[in-house]
C-alpha cells in the first residue's frame, strides 16, 4: 500500500502540554509524599501540608493552567484566593494569629490589582468579569461577618475591604449597566 | 496569516492611474465605519483588504471588479457593533468543555481540494466575509456558574498555513480564542472545529459557504445551489438547540453499554499519528455496496469489522462500532449547532464470519439502532440528563463528568465510522474542486477513528490512527481491493516517530 504524502512535515520534538503534565506528574507527586512523610516522620508542626498545597498552586496556577477563561481577571482573583488559603493554613498549623489582619490586606490589594486591571482594558474583560464578582461577593459578605464578630480598632483592613468591594461592585453596575445585567444573565444560565 | 505586502501599499497606489487611485481611495474613505474595534485589529483587517487588492491587480482584474468583489458591504454591520449575543450549549455540546483536559479535546476537520493552489489573501477575505453569516461560529468559550457558553466576539479571525499535526486542541483559553481553525496548504482549505460548536452536517454547510466565497473572489460565481449565501442575514432557527424541539419519547435510554474489544498496538504520545485516506470512485464503491447487499455504510462497515477482527488479538468480546446518525433527517432543521446522536453495530468476534450474514447482521442493526424512535429514546435521555443537572454548579458536575466520560465514554466502542455523505457543489465550481476528506480527532481509548464523504465523485475513507500498528488499513486496503475497488491512498507522514 503506497501512501501519496499531502501533509506538510512536522517538526520532530514539539511536544504538548499533555506530554509535559505526564511527566511531572510523578516528580510533584513524590514531592508531595516525601513532604508528607518526612514531616510526620520528624513531627513538629505541619509544614508538609502546606508544602503540598504550593505544589498544588504551582501545578493549578503555572503548568496546567485553566483550560476555560484563562485570562488577566481569573488568574489575578485566583491567585489572591489561594495566597489567602495559603496564609489561613500557615496561620492554624504554623505561625499563629496573624493572617486575621494580613489576609484582607491581601484581599484589598489584590481587589485594588484586580479593579486596575478590569478597567484599563474595559472592552475585553467585561466579559471576564465573573470572577471579579464572586471576589467582590465573598469579600463584602467575609468582611462584613468579620466586622459584626470582631470589635476591634486594628480591624480596619476589613473596613476597606468591605468599601473597596462595594465601591468597585456599584462602579461596574453603573459602568456597565445593561451590559451587567447581560453577563450575569449568560453566566448562570442554566439552559 | 503572514502577510506578503510587497510591494507597500503606498508604493502600489502610486503605480496606478489617476482614475484607479480615486476609486481606492473612495473605496478606503468609509472603511473605518464598518469596524467598532481597536486600532489594532482595524489594522489588520486592513493590511488584509490591501493585500487581496494589490495581488487581484496583479492577476489583471481591473480596479473596479476588484472593489467590487471585496465591497465592504460584504462586512454587513457584524463588526460595526458591539458583540451583545451568547449562545448557550447545545445538549449535545454540553459534555465537551466539561470533559475536555490538557490536550484532550474532541477536534474534527473537513478539507476540501481545489484545483489550483490556495492564495491565502484571498481566503483571508472569504473567511472575514463568511463568519458573520455564521455568529455561533464568531464565538469564545466561557464559563458560567452551571453551564458553558459561546459569547460573541467580534475580532480578525486570522487564517493559518497547515503545518503542526492535524486536529490538534484548539487553544479557547484566551480571551476571544475562536473554537475553529482555518488552514490552508497548496491545493487544500481545511476547517478544524472543536465540536463544542458544531457536527459535521453545521461544519460543512460553513466550509461550503466559506469556499463559495473564495471562489467568488476568485471571479468564479455560482448560479444557484443551496450554500448558504454569507450576505444573508442569520436567523435564529440556524443556531437554535434543536434538540429541545424533539417530542419526548416515553423512555430515554441507549447510553449504556457494556465495554467494546479493543484494537491493539500502544498508543502514541502524539495524536492522531497519522491521517490516510483512501479515495474510491464513488459509483465504484456504490456498485460494489450494493452487489453485496448493504448501503455504502453498512459495507464499509463489514469491512471495518474485518479489519478490527485481524487488528485485535482478543478472540471473544465485541467489535462495536460507533456510527453518528444526524438527526435532521427526522428533524428537519437549519441549525448549525450540535444536531446528531449516534448508534452501534455491535458483533461478537467469534460471529465474524461469512459476507453475506455479517452485511445483513449489520443491515438489521442499523435498521434498528439508528431509527427514529430509538434516536427519539437517546434524545429524551440526553435532554433529560442534562436536564436533572442544570442546577447542579460546574465546579461540582465538572470532575464527575470527567470520571464517567473517561469510564464509559471511549471504551463502549472499538472505533467509529461517520458518513457524512454526498457533498453536492454547484456546478460552476466542478472545474474547481476536486474533492473533499473529513478527519476525527484524538481518541483516548480507541485506536482509530473512521469517517467517509463523497464529493464530485470522488468518496474519501479516511483514518485518524492513534497507534503506530498498520494492520487494520492494510487490511482496509486488501479487503477493498480484493472487491475490485479502486483505491488511491493519500495521507501523512507518522508523526510519531
Amino acid at each position: 500500500m503506497h501512501v501519496k504524502q499531502t501533509y506538510p512535515s512536522v517538526k520532530r520534538g514539539s511536544k504538548n502540554r499533555r506530554q509535559m503534565l505526564a511527566v511531572l506528574r510523578w516528580p510533584f507527586l513524590t514531592v508531595a509524599a516525601a513532604c508528607l512523610i518526612v514531616n510526620a516522620a520528624i513531627a513538629g508542626p505541619f509544614w508538609g501540608i502546606i508544602a503540598v498545597l504550593v505544589l498544588y498552586i504551582v501545578w493549578r496556577l503555572i503548568l496546567s493552567p485553566d483550560l476555560v477563561e484563562y485570562n488577566r481577571m481569573s488568574q489575578s482573583i485566583k491567585i489572591v484566593a489561594w495566597v489567602s488559603i495559603l496564609l489561613a493554613l500557615i496561620d492554624i498549623l504554623l505561625v499563629h494569629s496573624f493572617a486575621l489582619f494580613v489576609i484582607p490586606i491581601v484581599c484589598f490589594s489584590g481587589l485594588v490589582v484586580s479593579i486596575v486591571l478590569f478597567f484599563t482594558d474595559l472592552r475585553r474583560q467585561k466579559h471576564n468579569m465573573l470572577p471579579l464578582i464572586l471576589f467582590e461577593v465573598v469579600s463584602m459578605i467575609g468582611s462584613g461577618i468579620v466586622l459584626c464578630v470582631w470589635k476591634d480598632p486594628n480591624n480596619w483592613p476589613y473596613i476597606v475591604l468591605l468599601s473597596l468591594s462595594v465601591l468597585s461592585f456599584l462602579s461596574k453596575v453603573i459602568v456597565l449597566g445593561r451590559d451587567f445585567k447581560i453577563e450575569l444573565e449568560r453566566r448562570f444560565h442554566i439552559q | 496569516m503572514k502577510k506578503t505586502t510587497k510591494p507597500e501599499f503606498p508604493v502600489f497606489l502610486q503605480e496606478l492611474t489617476e482614475q484607479d487611485c480615486a476609486l481606492v481611495d473612495a473605496f478606503f474613505s468609509e472603511f473605518d465605519l464598518y469596524f467598532l474595534l481597536s486600532k489594532a485589529e482595524r489594522k489588520l483587517f486592513r493590511l488584509d483588504f490591501e493585500a487581496a487588492i494589490m495581488l487581484l491587480y496583479g492577476q489583471g482584474v481591473p480596479m473596479q471588479e476588484i472593489l467590487s468583489r471585496l465591497a465592504l458591504s460584504n462586512l454587513g454591520g457584524f463588526y460595526a457593533r458591539p458583540s451583545t449575543v451568547w449562545f448557550p450549549l447545545d445538549d449535545a455540546a454540553k459534555i465537551y468543555p466539561i470533559s475536555m483536559e490538557h490536550g484532550r479535546q474532541l477536534v474534527f476537520r473537513l478539507a476540501i481540494y481545489l484545483k489550483e493552489d490556495i492564495i491565502p489573501e484571498l481566503l483571508q477575505m472569504a473567511l472575514s466575509f463568511t463568519v458573520k453569516r455564521f455568529p455561533s461560529f464568531a464565538t469564545t468559550l466561557k464559563k458560567g456558574i452551571f453551564w458553558h457558553y459561546l459569547d460573541a466576539v467580534k475580532k480578525h479571525f486570522p487564517i493559518e498555513e497547515e503545518h503542526d499535526v492535524p486536529c490538534q486542541p484548539i487553544k479557547v483559553s484566551l480571551s476571544g480564542s475562536q473554537p475553529f481553525r482555518l488552514m490552508y496548504y497548496k491545493n487544500r482549505i481545511s476547517a478544524e472545529f472543536f465540536h463544542v460548536l458544531t457536527d459535521g452536517t453545521g461544519a460543512l454547510i460553513f466550509l461550503k459557504a466559506l469556499v463559495s466565497e473564495y471562489l467568488r473572489l476568485c471571479g468564479v460565481t455560482a448560479s444557484k445551489s443551496d450554500i448558504w449565501n454569507v450576505n444573508d442575514t442569520p436567523i435564529n432557527e440556524e443556531f437554535e438547540n434543536a434538540f429541545v424541539k424533539v417530542e419526548k419519547a416515553e423512555t430515554g435510554s441507549g447510553f449504556m453499554d457494556k465495554p467494546a474489544a479493543q484494537m491493539n498496538g500502544r498508543m502514541v504520545r502524539r495524536k492522531p499519528c497519522r491521517l490516510l485516506h483512501f479515495k474510491m470512485d464513488s459509483a465504484e464503491l456504490y456498485k460494489t455496496a450494493k452487489e453485496h447487499g448493504g448501503t455504502v455504510t453498512a459495507y464499509l462497515l463489514m469491512q471495518m469489522l474485518y479489519a478490527c477482527q485481524a487488528a485485535t488479538d482478543e478472540l471473544t468480546g465485541d467489535i462495536h462500532i460507533q456510527v453518528p446518525v444526524n438527526m435532521r433527517k427526522f428533524y428537519p432543521s437549519k441549525t448549525v449547532r450540535n444536531f446528531s446522536m449516534y448508534c452501534g453495530v455491535r458483533v461478537p468476534i467469534e460471529e465474524i464470519g461469512g459476507k453475506q450474514e455479517l452485511i445483513a447482521n449489520i443491515n438489521a442493526q442499523l435498521a434498528e439502532k439508528s431509527a427514529k424512535d430509538k434516536m427519539r429514546e437517546m434524545i429524551t435521555a440526553a435532554v433529560n440528563l442534562v436536564s436533572s443537572i442544570r442546577v447542579i454548579p460546574l465546579v461540582i458536575k465538572q470532575p464527575i463528568a470527567k470520571m464517567v466520560y473517561g469510564f464509559l465514554g471511549e471504551k463502549i466502542y472499538t472505533t467509529t465510522l461517520s458518513n457524512l455523505g454526498v457533498v453536492n457543489m454547484p456546478k460552476e465550481f466542478d472545474e474547481h474542486v476536486i474533492g473533499m476528506d473529513f478527519c476525527l480527532g484524538a481518541q483516548m481509548t480507541n485506536r482509530l477513528a473512521c469517517t467517509i464523504i463523497t464529493c464530485s465523485g470522488i468518496s474519501t475513507f479516511s483514518i485518524s490512527k492513534m497507534t503506530d500498528d498498520p494492520t487494520f488499513e492494510e487490511k482496509m486496503y486488501q479487503l477493498l481491493t480484493n472487491d475490485g475497488i479502486t483505491v488511491e491512498v493519500e495521507g501523512s507522514e507518522y508523526y510519531a516517530r
